[in-house]
């Protein structure tokens, strides 16, 4: 019942799976017309434009003070002495954990649940994909009309349900609080991206095993831990590494559920002020390295805890 | 003929890589188009269309279609919401690009945009000094002697109260003073006519700077001097005793504890629409007839006046907050853009635009001409609700800053609303608050 | 073991159902009410008087913002699925030239491709509206695709690679065996097998540019262009926010996919649901 490790690594079923085959290496110019497109947009759309703003944020880019100059670290010192910034990273670093742990955890729930066919599947993942298609900006007032403490949903529920007498502020007394729920809102957003990534990932699973894994006495149970969690982890460490970065760049929800207050603001929401409201535009990009560094060296703790090629 | 094959193969990926960076980096280093167009476009005024980019709703299309006739200007108009819009303009503006020929010109970034010359100085283009008598506010859009926009709505900060919630509590003439305010909040509140009477928005947020504004002032005070050094931070000033105040308001129950998380122009308004709140401190002209005697937004028409704001020895005055409209530098023709804005802000369209003339010419929420001849003109037509009160509160209206909003007002307001928020949220006292609101402007005012 | 897991199955799916419906239902239930209605104390659970008015608002007539949204839902409809077809096309061969091929510089450009998601979306987006202004390609459907494809290839060709190099290898080996090209292997054999990955590709890259709000706020110029996203955002008024007419405007931009999904059922179920490989 258990995986296979085959020599090069991989994870293969019972059975042991195909035996590589050595490729002949050859002088071929078909993989670089297969890539070159690929390569063009991101090299010139994407890479040349961040590798730019990366050098830009080591020079005073101020539309308020000109002309550009180099300053080395001074953007960054400047950054760590202001005290909005430094407690939005915190705060942002509980984005992260909360975000990820949530999202991650419901996205193989929900995976699991759609994973074999049964009556309304279907039909269950268009309602998946809701709260991924509700523009930004209406999830943001829905939400706060849900957490509102003078007219809000939950109060008023909790008010019918006699749980509590008089209606309650949720946000932006106590921090935890505050930074929980308005992560919840964003994981309620994201869950159907990690779904979708994971669901991907275990329709690869051929229906044998698990019909062996039974013939072998496995409950299902042990057929989900043994079986299922290990061979999706690549489909989950695409999942988490979006919710990563998707939860280290989180501005929309603390922004309109808590504006700019240091209970719940994120270091992108700093970032915002700082190049658009500001016009520093160095500060700005200085702020936007630390998040590009911290969401590579996130990613890469991630991939490799999680991450084991499989091959069927 | 493989190692043929794979040297021109990897020759060409150079070369296509090479190609792709020099043609990148070519338009990074900006032989972008500046969009200013050339000289001969920028005169044009006939058969051309401009893009007017604000955010509000258009004029009616018959009444562009007129404009276009008497002009031969066609008017490409897009709405987009406040915030948006700011960044759509940095962006742009940083960029170098064109996007509108006429866009917004907040009252709070005059002094910033000033400083960077974004926009065309309006005394190029129109009669500035015609207007001026006839607009109380476009001193607040001036900025080292050049206009940077015109204002098109006179938006000022006024104070709101639903007058038949002062009724139900007994209370039969309107507060003129803070304590009087004060104490009839509390009765209304003893009475039971409202639970939280009073309405600030605490949330860390723009409309939270503009009510201490309006506070300050009522108060006697200033925020900051012609030099941008802080005027709030003694004891005894008018700032620092309004920030005392409304912390405690809020800290005593006058204000509902969740206002922490009400934002002006989203929150606060609702509160007063649905009469959870007997008043809004700081509103905004206007408001009385767009929003609170709208049936469909509110459940208590008929029932909001504005009155004058409460100070500490009678009425105190209201500052500017309002919208103005310029010309950005990347503007293709801005001639014909500043053919529109003389129309736009004139006497009879102002009054067209805010109901005078029938239902039909009239701008979606736009309550209040920057005319004071076109207020007049309304107030004798009767079609603005509270005019007359208007009428006075605008000829009287004063900016916010005497010497012009200073070039790094968004940090300042930033560092304003998420202090006072935290001193409401309890994380620190109106000391610490206001300590670090001075410590920041007094920074920014030495250049740093 | 069928029956023990049963119900195991359905309380997921009611967690499921609540946990995504709830807010939704909140949307719609706030749609169908007037502005005076929402922020009631306690909340209106259904709509007192039901009423289509925000939608008529919305969609009918020949007002402004009747027109703005029409012309919105045009326009997000052609970016999403523009930017959706080529990300998959290009992303589906590139993917089979990492998992399939050797070639120099390979493993370079697989992980800077990869190292590109990192970037925060705010550093490219000055640079690229610059690009998009030398190329004047701004306000154009072009533009914002081109932007769009850049953002999404990333992700679309990892989700592809990790697919297509789990495939069990033996079926294109016996293809090629029989002769057949590599392009010829790529199409017949591996697209097949890969429907999977494609169709959840094609479904995440079409969702994620349905949400896009920034880059199109900044790349349109006017409503030619402008997506629904921007043209709800606009709906925000100065003074106030209308709720239920951003609520109604909401329903619309969920209904669109959602619609979408149930009428491609069939292709959503045989591509992403395919089920098992045989071997």
């Amino acid at each position: 019942m258990t995986l296979g490790l085959r020599a090069d690594g991989r994870l293969v079923p019972p059975g042991g799976g195909r035996p590589a085959v050595r490729r002949r290496r050859a002088a071929d110019p078909l993989p670089y017309l297969l890539v070159s497109p690929l390569a063009i947009f991101i090299i010139g759309l994407a890479l040349i434009p961040a590798v730019f703003t990366i050098g830009a944020a080591f020079f005073r880019v101020d539309e308020l003070d000109p002309p550009t100059r180099f300053i080395g670290l001074g953007n960054f010192v400047r950054l760590f002495q202001d005290d909005a910034i430094t407690s939005s990273i915190g705060n942002t670093a509980l984005y992260v954990l909360i975000g990820v742990v949530l999202s991650t955890v419901l996205g193989i729930l929900f995976a699991v649940i759609l994973q074999k066919p049964f009556l309304g599947r279907s039909a269950l993942i268009a309602v998946l994909i809701l709260p991924w298609a509700l523009p930004g900006v209406v999830e943001g007032i829905i939400w706060v009309n849900i957490w509102d403490g003078n007219t809000g949903l939950l109060n008023s529920v909790l008010t019918t349900l006699h749980v509590i007498d008089h209606y309650q502020v949720f946000l932006g007394q106590n921090q935890l609080l505050t930074v929980f729920l308005t992560e919840v809102v964003q994981v309620w957003q994201i869950t159907p991206l990690s779904t979708l990534l994971i669901l991907a990932g275990l329709q690869n699973i051929p229906a044998e095993i698990y019909e062996s894994a039974s013939i072998d006495g496995a409950s299902p149970w042990g057929a989900f831990w043994r079986l299922t969690l290990p061979l999706a982890r690549p489909g989950i460490t695409v999942a988490m590494v979006q919710a990563v970065i998707a939860t280290l760049n989180v501005f929309d929800q603390p922004f309109v559920l808590n504006g700019a207050a240091a209970t719940g603001s994120s270091v992108t929401m700093q970032t915002y002020f700082v190049t658009f409201q500001n016009l520093d535009f160095g500060e700005g990009y200085a702020l936007s390295l630390l998040i590009t560094i911290a969401t590579l060296v996130i990613s890469f703790i991630v991939l490799k805890l999680v991450y084991r090629p499989v091959e069927f | 003929m493989n190692s043929m094959t794979r040297r021109t193969s990897r020759r060409l990926r150079i070369a296509a890589g090479l190609t792709t960076l020099v043609a990148t980096g070519a338009a990074l280093t900006g032989c972008a188009s500046s969009g200013s167009g050339s000289g001969g476009d920028a005169d044009k005024t006939s058969g051309v269309t401009i893009s007017v980019v604000l955010a509000y709703d258009p004029p009616p299309k018959a009444t562009l279609e007129e404009f276009k006739k008497e002009t031969g200007i066609t008017v490409k108009w897009s709405n987009v919401d406040w915030d948006s819009l700011q960044t759509k303009i940095a962006a742009a503006a940083t960029a170098k690009t064109y996007f509108a020929d006429a866009t917004d010109v907040d009252w709070s970034r005059v002094g910033q945009l000033g400083k960077l010359g974004w926009f065309h100085p309006m005394d190029d283009y129109v009669d500035v000094a015609s207007m001026k008598s006839d607009m109380p506010q476009l001193a607040s859009f001036q900025d080292g002697g050049k206009t940077v926009g015109i204002p098109f709505d006179a938006s000022f900060m006024v104070t709101t109260a639903n007058q038949k919630m002062f009724q139900d509590a007994g209370i039969s003439t309107m507060p003129t003073t803070i304590d009087d305010y004060t104490a009839d909040l509390k009765q209304i509140q003893n009475k039971g006519v409202s639970e939280h009477p009073l309405n600030i928005p605490f949330a860390a947020a723009e409309g939270l700077s503009t009510a201490w504004y309006q506070t300050t002032a009522a108060f006697g005070g200033t925020i900051l001097d012609s030099k941008g050094k802080p005027q709030f931070t003694s004891k005894d000033s008018g700032g620092y005793r309004a920030a005392s105040w409304m912390v405690q308001s809020l800290k005593d129950g006058l204000i509902a504890p969740a206002n922490i998380n009400v934002s002006d122009s989203q929150g606060a308004q609702t509160l007063m629409a649905k009469g959870v709140v007997a008043s809004t401190y700081s509103d905004y002209s206007g408001d009385v007839g767009a929003l609170y005697n709208v049936a469909s937004s509110s459940t208590v028409t008929g029932q909001t006046v504005y009155i004058p704001t409460p100070g500490v020895d009678g009425p105190g005055p209201n500052l500017t907050n309002a919208d103005g409209i310029g010309i950005p530098m990347t503007a293709k023709y801005p001639k014909a853009a500043a053919k529109f804005i003389q129309w736009f802000t004139s006497r009879q369209k102002q009054i067209d635009f805010a109901g005078g003339s029938g239902k039909d010419k009239v701008i979606l929420g736009y309550a209040l001409p920057s005319r004071v001849s076109a207020v007049d003109a309304l107030n004798e037509k009767g079609t603005l609700d509270g005019g007359e009160v208007l009428a006075s509160l605008l000829k009287k209206s004063k900016p916010v800053f005497p010497d012009g909003a200073p070039s790094w007002y968004p940090e300042f307001s930033r560092a304003v609303y998420t202090n006072l928020h935290a001193a409401a949220a309890g994380t620190m006292t109106v000391d610490q608050a206001i300590k670090k609101i001075g410590d920041t402007a007094n920074q920014l005012a030495s250049g740093s | 073991m069928k029956r023990r897991i049963h119900w195991v199955r359905w309380i997921g799916v009611a967690f499921l159902l609540l946990w995504t419906l709830i807010p939704i239902y909140w949307t719609i239930n706030t749609s169908l009410q007037t502005d005076a209605q929402v922020s009631a104390r306690p909340a209106n659970y259904l709509p007192p008087t039901p009423t289509l008015h925000n939608y008529l608002t919305l969609l009918a007539g020949d007002s402004e913002t009747a027109e703005s949204v029409r012309a919105s839902i045009g326009n997000i409809v052609i970016e999403c699925l523009a930017a959706t077809i080529v990300t998959v096309l290009l992303s589906t061969l590139a993917a089979y030239a990492f998992a399939r091929m050797t070639f120099r510089g390979r493993q370079v450009l697989f992980y800077a491709v990869l190292a590109t998601m990192a970037f925060p979306a705010y550093t490219t987006l000055i640079p690229l509206y610059k690009i998009m202004t030398w190329l004047g390609l701004v306000n154009t459907y072009a533009g914002i695709v081109l932007v769009y494809v850049s953002g999404f290839l990333p992700l679309a060709t990892w989700i592809l690679y990790n697919y297509m190099s789990s495939l069990p290898k033996a079926i294109e080996e016996a293809a090629q065996i029989d002769g057949a090209s590599r392009l010829k292997v790529l199409w017949h054999v591996v697209v097949p097998l890969a429907r999977p990955g494609i169709v959840s590709t094609a479904i995440i890259t079409f969702l994620f540019a349905w949400g896009q709000f920034l880059f199109p706020l900044v790349l349109s110029s006017d409503i030619s262009t402008e997506p629904l996203t921007v043209v709800i955002a606009a709906l925000q008024g100065r003074h106030t926010v209308p709720f239920s007419l951003m609520s109604a405007a909401g329903v619309l931009a969920i209904a669109i996919p959602a619609i979408v999904a149930l009428v491609l059922n069939r292709y959503i179920v045989n591509g992403l649901l395919a089920g098992s490989v045989k071997s």
